[in-house]
């Protein structure tokens, strides 16, 4: 009881911290995506460039994401389970022939695909400091690998943090990227210089862009873990008092009963002496 | 003019600026008060900017700069 309750207050500091981070990228990231629809409003046909070439899909690589640590209720079931419904209805044919690889982030997806999966490259350490820098350098690998055409596509499923106590399993499309039209015409009404030149500007922020949605997931992912153990840790703080409560009443009543029986066997024997 | 530095980790500068130096893909660049809409590619270098108060310098590898109606939005890494 108190080592949950321990744990729940160490995870409620976490989840304080790791929300405030998703806080921090969140201008960043909004800034960028408005300033790619901008660009890219204005020019018709964009060419995203190599990340946006779309393969016959002939070897898939499933980015999981889940957390290091355990104890925290379905969290990493859950991200698992996504990966294996994915394997099992989109790419039933490509697993047969082992064209399905695994980039597992954190220990328990690691250790979960070593046996069931092909796990092409497995990362763990990126917990001990997450930050742009570090994401960004996974993101930027499995941007090569498929741009030398090791994988035609690229998912990625994680935790997306909606509060402390829920998390949605998201599935997403990594790479390719599909083209966003920008739907409301107001922004290409400001006429920009563009410098060097729209293209060029497209080029250069699509991997930025790709690096803050992995980013983003890491952190979502990272939220999400801290919140789920201190729900988990929550609940299992008042199952311990419960059973606390159960256990104490059960220790009364047999202490009672014990002691009644001593008396009635004092009773019973100095009545036996009176006689 | 108004000034945001942002990283994916945090924001690094905000507030009233003078003028600012990026700098861009094509070369140094200095924005101030009333320059014309702008969206530009950055490449590694130093952001200066010049503000009342006196001069703030920020290390980017990279990143992308846009100008609209005086207000000036650094994204970098």
């Amino acid at each position: 009881m108190q080592i949950t309750s321990a744990m729940k207050m160490v995870s409620a500091a976490k989840l304080k911290k790791a929300t405030d981070a998703i806080t921090q990228m969140r201008p960043y990231a909004e800034k960028l995506q408005e300033i790619l629809s901008n660009v890219s409003s204005s020019t018709k046909d964009i060419e995203g460039g190599v990340f946006s070439k779309v393969r016959p899909v002939k070897k898939v690589l499933i980015i999981a994401i889940t957390s290091n640590r355990g104890l925290c209720g379905g969290f990493n079931a859950n991200v698992l389970k996504g990966v294996l419904s994915i394997i099992k209805n989109d790419y039933a044919e490509l697993n047969a022939q082992g064209n399905v690889e695994i980039l597992a982030i954190g220990k328990k997806s690691t250790d979960y695909f070593k046996t069931r999966g092909k796990i092409a490259k497995t990362n763990t350490e990126i917990y001990a400091e997450l930050n742009f820098n570090n994401a960004a350098e996974i993101a930027q690998d499995v941007m090569n690998d498929f741009s030398e055409g090791k994988y035609d596509e690229v998912r990625l499923v994680y935790n997306q943090f909606k509060n402390a106590a829920t998390q949605i399993v998201q599935n997403e499309k990594f790479l390719p990227i599909t083209a966003t039209k920008n739907s409301d015409g107001n922004a290409s009404n400001n006429d920009y210089i563009f410098d060097p030149n729209k293209e060029e500007i497209i080029i250069n922020l699509i991997p930025k862009s790709l690096k803050t949605q992995f980013y983003k997931a890491m952190l979502d992912s990272q939220a999400g873990e801290h919140g789920a153990r201190m729900t988990a840790m929550h609940k299992a703080t008042d199952n311990a008092k419960a059973m606390a409560r159960d256990l104490t009443l059960q220790y009364n009543k047999a202490r009672q009963a014990a002691i009644t029986n001593e008396i009635l066997e004092i009773v019973g024997g100095a009545e036996a002496l009176n006689n | 003019m108004n000034l945001d530095i942002l990283t994916p980790d945090k924001k690094l500068f905000e507030g009233e600026a003078e003028s600012v130096t990026v700098p861009g893909s094509t070369g140094l660049m200095q924005i101030l008060k009333g320059h014309a809409a702008l969206i530009s590619s950055l490449n590694k270098g130093v952001v200066k900017v010049k503000t009342s108060t006196g001069e703030e310098i920020f290390d980017i590898k990279g990143g992308v700069v846009e100008v609209l109606n005086n207000k000036v939005i650094v994204l970098a890494e």
